[in-house]
């Protein structure tokens, strides 16, 4: 895997060498920019496209709510014993089991969805400098068009070196 | 903030997990006793039955349910702090959310492990759980005791989840700053986080998520703690303010645990310079928000009771207010109000030791309201040829204790193993915020780490 | 039709002997708590009397009244049961499964006469008592919550013996043993679905009244007011 970058010391000029790099034909996909924390404030990428997560999180959450339901309305009918009175099938517990059923199913659709979606467990070689986790901010091109191009607006951002993958 | 203040965060939070001094292995060992002494008392008791204990007719319910509604209140700190601040952009919660989180876990962890202790043959607690067995027959889910099951494994789930989700950027973090074998296992437990912005976009993204599905969970779950309670008969049980009263009375001991929790790490990992008096002011105004509404719940319940006047709630009543209970009785309201109350609204008291001493007696108080709810009805039900009194047996004590000596046990090794305030997210509350900055405002306070100012 | 089982106490002939407590114990294999566990409340009672004294010597007035389970229809202590083992029959009567119970004691708590029992240990019979044992009642293991059944076992022994001798069960033929034993012929069981019984005739009774009515159980058991 092909990738040049630079680390760079804060934000700003992080920033610099991005806007610089789009300036010079280099395509938003080939960029990656990696942090040791995230920069809301900048705009590293352009691909913030709205998240589906919170749709994902809802359906995960009807499918709990249909999980719920059917299990109340199952348990309750497989073997209908009379307790206390109450209907076999008695709606005002399963509202219980029912909502907690749907919010497990929300919170495990949302994290299995981050997973999917960032890739994780991975064992791939990726662009990566264990320098970033002291605080340098890590601009990469990968696959360049042209490497000596992307090199000297890579330095133009205020580093000394770029490092090769 | 520059790349030496990083790097110093870096040193101070990885610090406790590099080196560690003689004084934990004691703590350990310690702690481990006392645990090995409480398993020990469990297993007597299995062997024996439950005749080792207290609990007696009709007092079938006592130290156990205590301190199962106990612990499960003490684990609402976490929510509370982490999912509702975050959901309200406060950010002086950055540096608590972990030590709250972790108290949550281990909290849960702890008091789930109630209902298997009490019960009278616990080698079947798997009778609870709802899978198609060989037995043909299901779990009955009109009972509290079901909902307990789903709502306990619901936000056991989602709070373990809530944790680790921040963790991986640390671990991460701490792949790349330790060496030797550390090094390996961090490797292995970052999945191979990168940093990158689409998986820091993500990941707060789930986490905005998270915070507000496990807020509705929390609250649910100590509501149908309390309808363990409130859906039988038993005078001043059958109350319908049982949820709120409970879920408040959580939340205000949850916050109790965490400021003690956050002074003793404060001391003992050299905290000082994250864990700032500001952050305990805060926790101490809500602690003191919750006092006033437990307070309010108490005094509703005991004036509806006593105008209600009826002859087996009044009983009980009694007992609590000058009979037997009363010095318990009493003791409580002290702990949870009158002392808690002058020192958390008198700013010049809520300084760390205050709020520390605030949240000790809360505790306390705490743990004999839940006591004081459930054993003078049990004592005092409807026939009064069945009033009884109860006396904690040995086994019963230790067991109790070496509760206490889990949390903290399980609390100490988890700041050996991961920084116990959370680097990235504190990181991120140093950046420069694009806002009106006030007429004369130093530089310095600008940058601070921790800010009432979202 | 299916029989609905009830009982009455008549208060009035009620002499608190406690022939009741010891004829149950010895049906339905009650295991022996002993001095010491019964002063700290473990003692097993099926059927109690309950002894109220009212007034100052010498105008002392005493209370007897035998408390068994009372077999509610809209029974607390059954949903709350989270394994079944506390459920509704079709014949009226509140069933204790001891399979199913792991002994949360929920129901014990939610029962507001107090007539269900743990077992706090394993069942110890000095010798030679275990060779009175029931054969018809199974004994209980440590940790299960069990209580008065209205003596099952001989209501199904008796419905037996009827269907095999293919007749209708006569009224007065199933006597659970406090019945079977009291010497004044207090308590009366029957059927509360046959209109011209003795349990539904003395039900009936103007002296009738219920345990604990307000509590909204809806007990099968009448218990006829002393006079005085």
């Amino acid at each position: 895997m092909k990738a040049i970058y630079g680390l760079y010391p804060d934000p700003d000029s992080a920033q610099h060498a991005v806007d610089e790099l789009r300036k010079g034909g280099v395509p938003d996909r080939s960029i990656t920019v990696i942090s040791s924390q995230p920069y809301e404030e900048y705009q590293f990428s352009h691909r913030y496209k709205q998240t589906w997560l919170f749709w994902i999180a809802a359906g995960g959450g009807v499918a709990g709510l249909a999980a719920g339901l059917t299990l109340a309305y199952i348990t309750e009918t497989s073997w209908p014993l009379v307790t206390g009175g109450m209907p076999i099938v008695a709606w005002w517990p399963n509202i219980i089991i029912m909502f907690e059923l749907t919010m497990l199913g929300a919170i495990l659709a949302t994290v299995v969805s981050l997973f999917v979606t960032t890739g994780l467990p991975t064992k791939d070689s990726k662009v990566y400098d264990p320098e970033v986790s002291q605080g340098k901010i890590l601009v990469a091109v990968e696959e360049p068009a042209d490497d000596a191009l992307v090199e000297r607006t890579l330095k133009a951002s205020g580093i000394e070196e770029v490092k090769r993958v | 903030m520059t790349l030496q203040d990083e790097q110093k965060i870096n040193a101070d939070l990885l610090r406790p997990l590099r080196s560690t001094s003689v004084w934990f292995f004691l703590l350990v060992a310690f702690l481990g006793t006392i645990l090995l002494c409480g398993a020990g008392a469990w297993f007597y008791q299995m062997s024996n039955g439950l005749a080792v204990a207290g609990i007696r007719w009709p007092i079938f319910w006592a130290f156990y349910i205590t301190n199962f509604v106990f612990w499960i209140g003490i684990s609402h700190a976490g929510t509370l702090i982490s999912a509702i601040l975050r959901l309200v952009n406060a950010t002086w919660r950055r540096p608590v959310t972990r030590c709250a989180e972790v108290i949550t876990v281990f909290a849960l962890m702890i008091g789930a492990m109630f209902p298997i202790i009490h019960l009278g043959r616990p080698w079947l607690f798997f009778y609870l759980i709802p899978y198609p067995s060989e037995r043909h027959i299901w779990p009955n889910v009109r009972s509290p005791l079901s909902w307990d099951f789903f709502a306990i494994s619901t936000y056991l789930t989602g709070s373990t989840l809530f944790l680790i989700l921040p963790i991986i950027p640390d671990f991460a973090l701490m792949r790349d700053q330790m060496t030797g074998w550390r090094r390996r296992i961090y490797g292995v437990l970052a999945l191979g986080w990168q940093g990158t912005t689409k998986q820091w976009h993500r990941l707060e993204a789930a986490m905005q998520i998270m915070a507000i599905a496990i807020v509705p969970v929390a609250i649910s779950v100590h509501t149908i703690v309390s309808f363990d309670f409130s859906m039988s008969p038993v005078p001043m049980w059958h109350s319908t303010v049982f949820g709120p009263y409970f879920v408040v009375g959580a939340i205000f001991s949850g916050i109790a645990g965490l400021i003690i929790a956050m002074a003793v790490l404060r001391k003992t990992l050299h905290l000082e310079a994250y864990l700032h008096p500001l952050h305990f002011q805060n926790l101490g105004k809500l602690l003191l928000l919750m006092s006033l509404l437990w307070g309010y719940f108490t005094f509703a319940e005991r004036i509806t009771t006593w105008y209600g006047n009826q002859p087996a709630e009044m009983a009980v009543f009694w007992e609590t207010q000058t009979g037997s209970y009363a010095p318990l009785f009493w003791t409580m309201v002290f702990c949870n109000f009158l002392i808690p109350f002058p020192i958390l609204a008198i700013r010049k008291l809520r300084t760390i030791t205050g709020c520390v001493i605030a949240s000790s007696t809360i505790v306390v108080g705490m743990w004999l309201e839940r006591f004081l709810i459930i054993v003078p009805s049990l004592g005092t039900k409807n026939l009064p040829y069945s009033w009884s009194s109860y006396r904690p047996q040995p086994v019963e004590i230790m067991i109790t204790i070496a509760t206490f000596a889990a949390m903290v046990l399980l609390y100490t090794l988890f700041t050996k193993a991961v920084p116990i305030i959370s680097i990235w997210e504190l990181k991120v509350g140093g950046h420069v915020q694009p806002q009106l900055t006030a007429e004369g405002e130093t530089e310095e306070e600008h940058h601070a780490l921790w800010r009432t100012r979202p | 039709m299916t029989h609905r089982w009830g009982m009455t106490v008549d208060l009035d002939r009620c002499t608190g002997c406690e022939a009741c407590v010891t004829a149950c114990r010895t049906e339905n294999n009650i295991r022996i708590a002993g001095p010491e566990q019964s002063a700290k409340g473990r003692a097993i009672a099926w059927i109690r009397v309950e002894r109220y004294y009212e007034g100052d010597f010498p105008d002392v007035r005493v209370k007897f009244r035998p408390v068994m389970c009372q077999q509610c229809d809209a029974a607390p202590c059954e949903p709350v049961c989270p394994t079944y083992a506390s459920h509704h029959t079709d014949e009226g009567l509140n069933a204790q499964v001891y399979n199913r119970c792991i002994g949360t004691r929920y129901c014990a708590n939610a029962c507001p006469y107090n007539v269900r029992f743990f077992n706090f240990g394993n069942p110890v019979f000095d010798r030679p008592l275990e060779l009175a044992l029931n054969p018809d009642v199974s004994v209980r293991e440590v940790g299960v919550v069990e209580k008065c059944t209205f003596c099952v076992q001989r209501i199904s022994a008796g419905k037996d013996v009827a269907k095999a001798e293919n007749r209708e069960l006569k009224d007065g033929e199933i006597k659970p043993a406090c019945v079977q034993s009291c010497p004044t012929s207090a308590i009366v069981f029957g059927d509360l679905n046959d209109p011209e019984s003795e349990v539904s005739r003395l039900s009936r009774s103007s002296r009738g009244t219920k345990l604990l009515e307000d509590v909204g159980t809806l007990p099968k058991v009448t218990y006829l007011q002393k006079q005085y």
